[in-house]
């Protein structure tokens, strides 16, 4: 590809990038602030495919755009107080802000310390393979100590998320308190007409 | 694309229509006789884009009218038959209808945000669009990660549905955008799953390489794998909010779900965008299970966009069967059926899929041998699952859900949410998003 369309891709995946970085700073609302992460992310996908990394730049699509910003809204809506101003954080911008930069003082640092020579072979073909035969040959521990994380964090999710018989029957009594003292229709106490056990229903 | 093509001139020349990729060529090399490359790249793109929404825009008229009216026969009704002969001109008179509604915005509503979902939601639609192969060189872009990066798209536009629903300051619009995203993010998982059996078996993620892969082993995947194919067309259908999994605009519990708010041709282009992706998702299921262009040899005769678009057209068609048929689940439902059901078949059919492919390629086995005996045996397998699933370990649906999810004023401190709470203390209840 000629230096034109190369550039005019970078610059304008770079400026999108960068921009959405700042509005994630800027903007007051949360959603809002989420959306311009996905957008920033986004720019990114597009600078793996400027370096010819097709592969990293649909899974940072897949993963970061269509699974993490989606659990992050998730958990924003189940937040009491998301709508509130992000402006009210100003307390913990000072330390917040020391270490962004020190963080980003130390990735520049590699950045500029590491030789990118070797970047300039021929661009990869079969990236899918190389990265699958590194991850189970030479990366196996890693990969594997990551496997068990994710497991021990379903498990624990699990485990929050689960509620007890008894929970559940408290809930459902509040529940249904609250809709009786609004006099609507109570959805939790229509009888159900009596049928036969419902395991057995399908047979 | 055939043997035939080295015979006389004609095969291969520009206005070769059994292959549109000649015209596409011709230009292209045109251009790169005079013009710098990084033209030629973007006229490609911009001619693919183009010939997708020709392609689609006009199709999609007609698929409304095809839908309509089939599912008005699978009712015993008659359907469109009052606008145009047949009642074709139905869609057009709606469009037209749509067009000169009034574009309403709710005034609580996150103007911004509001706005864009209509818009956004088009972009995975064609997006999607640019990988499905209608002929060997015939797809916008043959990648090499193609399986990916179909996925990919397809989940972005759960994020666009949440930002309509939730932009919308409507708990109608909130609960249709949070049961979408709960749903889709169930159903990717057997999705993946399912296609994950064809990439290892096929040892190609790209999708031109899967049809390739059929076609040289002169087998559908669908006879191979049919229970993967059964999980993703469930799959599929639910990540296109169809009927038997339409709870996020479920018409009768939550007004229309997540587009609630929207008027006039905003809820046109949602409604446009949910038929395209059904079109495109029956090429997908047409593509990966049933041999996209090719059809033991009769792709040498007919040009082979044709028997892709048949295909489609087939698979279309059971999609409306099942919408015409089946009723509407409930959330709980849903998921169990996905995590209990589907996820643990799809599961199984990868490891048969490792095993499999393990014997053709370690143990050497003749795959004209093998493949048929693998087809009989994952055809009595899936059966099996089924029967297992139909008479034994089906679970057992909730008659009566413990408590009630996803719904109440605990959903966040969402301005939407808040309105429930305070309307409560209110004597009647008013129609939210006012």
């Amino acid at each position: 590809m000629s230096d034109f369309g190369f550039h005019l891709a970078f610059w304008s995946l770079a400026a999108m990038t960068i921009g959405g970085a700042s509005m994630i700073i800027i903007s007051r609302n949360l959603v809002h602030a989420v959306i311009w992460l996905v957008m920033s992310m986004l720019g990114v996908a597009g600078l793996y495919l400027t370096l010819s990394a097709e592969f990293i730049a649909v899974v940072q699509v897949l993963i970061y755009v269509g699974a993490i910003s989606v659990l992050m809204l998730f958990a924003i809506m189940l937040t009491p107080r998301a709508e509130r101003d992000n402006s009210q954080n100003i307390k913990t911008a000072g330390p917040a802000g020391l270490v962004v930069i020190m963080v980003m003082i130390a990735t520049m640092w590699v950045a500029i310390d590491t030789d990118w020579g070797a970047v300039r072979e021929a661009a990869l073909t079969e990236q899918a393979r190389l990265i699958g035969e590194s991850l189970i040959k030479h990366y196996i521990l890693p990969f594997e100590i990551g496997a068990v994380l994710l497991t021990a964090a379903l498990v624990g999710a699990i485990a929050l998320a689960r509620q007890d018989d008894e929970d559940a029957a408290v809930h459902a009594a509040s529940l249904q308190a609250e809709l009786e003292g609004d006099g609507s229709v109570d959805p939790v106490d229509v009888v159900d007409p009596p049928l036969p056990s419902d395991g057995e229903a399908g047979s | 694309m055939t043997d035939l093509a080295g015979l006389s001139s004609v095969f291969g020349a520009w206005y070769d229509f059994r292959d549109l990729n000649n015209l596409q060529r011709l230009i292209t090399e045109w251009i790169a006789e005079w013009g710098p490359d990084w033209l030629a790249s973007i006229v490609t793109g911009v001619l693919g884009a183009l010939g997708i929404l020709a392609v689609v825009g006009p199709t999609l008229l007609i698929l409304i009218w095809v839908e309509r009216k089939v599912i008005s026969r699978f009712q015993q009704r008659y359907g469109p038959n009052r606008v145009g002969p047949k009642g074709l001109l139905q869609p057009v008179a709606d469009a037209v209808k749509l067009i000169l509604k009034e574009q309403l915005a709710p005034r609580a509503a996150d103007k911004l945000i509001f706005f864009l979902p209509p818009v956004l939601i088009f972009v995975p639609g064609i997006l999607i669009w640019g990988v499905l192969p209608f002929g060997p060189r015939m797809s916008v872009a043959d990648l090499n990660v193609g399986v990916l990066f179909l996925l990919a798209v397809s989940g972005t536009a759960v994020l666009v549905i949440f930002m309509a629903g939730w932009s919308s300051n409507n708990k109608y619009a909130l609960f249709g955008a949070m049961r979408a995203v709960a749903m889709s993010i169930s159903y990717e998982v057997p999705m993946v799953l399912a296609l994950l059996t064809l990439v290892v078996f096929s040892g190609t993620m790209s999708i031109n390489g899967i049809v390739e892969w059929q076609q040289q082993e002169d087998v559908i995947f669908i006879l191979l794998f049919p229970l993967s194919a059964i999980a993703f067309f469930f799959a599929a259908s639910a990540e296109l909010n169809r009927t038997p999994a339409d709870i996020s605009e479920a018409e009768s519990e939550i007004v229309a779900g997540y587009h609630t708010e929207y008027s006039g041709m905003r809820f046109g282009l949602f409604y446009a965008v949910e038929l395209g992706n059904t079109l495109v998702v029956s090429g997908f299921i047409a593509t990966f299970f049933l041999g996209g262009w090719w059809l033991w040899g009769l792709d040498q005769w007919v040009p082979s966009w044709i028997i892709l678009l048949a295909k489609t057209a087939a698979v279309y068609f059971l999609l409306i069967w099942t919408r015409g048929t089946l009723p509407r689940l409930r959330i709980d439902q849903l998921m169990s059926f996905c995590w209990k059901a589907l996820v643990p078949a799809t599961l199984l059919f990868v490891v048969v899929a490792f095993v499999e492919r393990t014997l053709i390629l370690s143990e050497g086995w003749d795959t004209t041998v093998a493949l048929p005996i693998m087809a009989v045996f994952n055809i009595a397998l899936t059966l099996g699952a089924i029967m297992l699933f139909a008479r034994v370990a089906r679970p057992a649906p909730l008659r009566r859900p413990a408590r009630i999810r996803m719904a109440g004023a605990d959903i966040g401190g969402l301005r939407a949410a808040r309105d429930v709470a305070s309307r409560r203390e209110e004597p009647q209840l008013q129609v939210g998003g006012d």
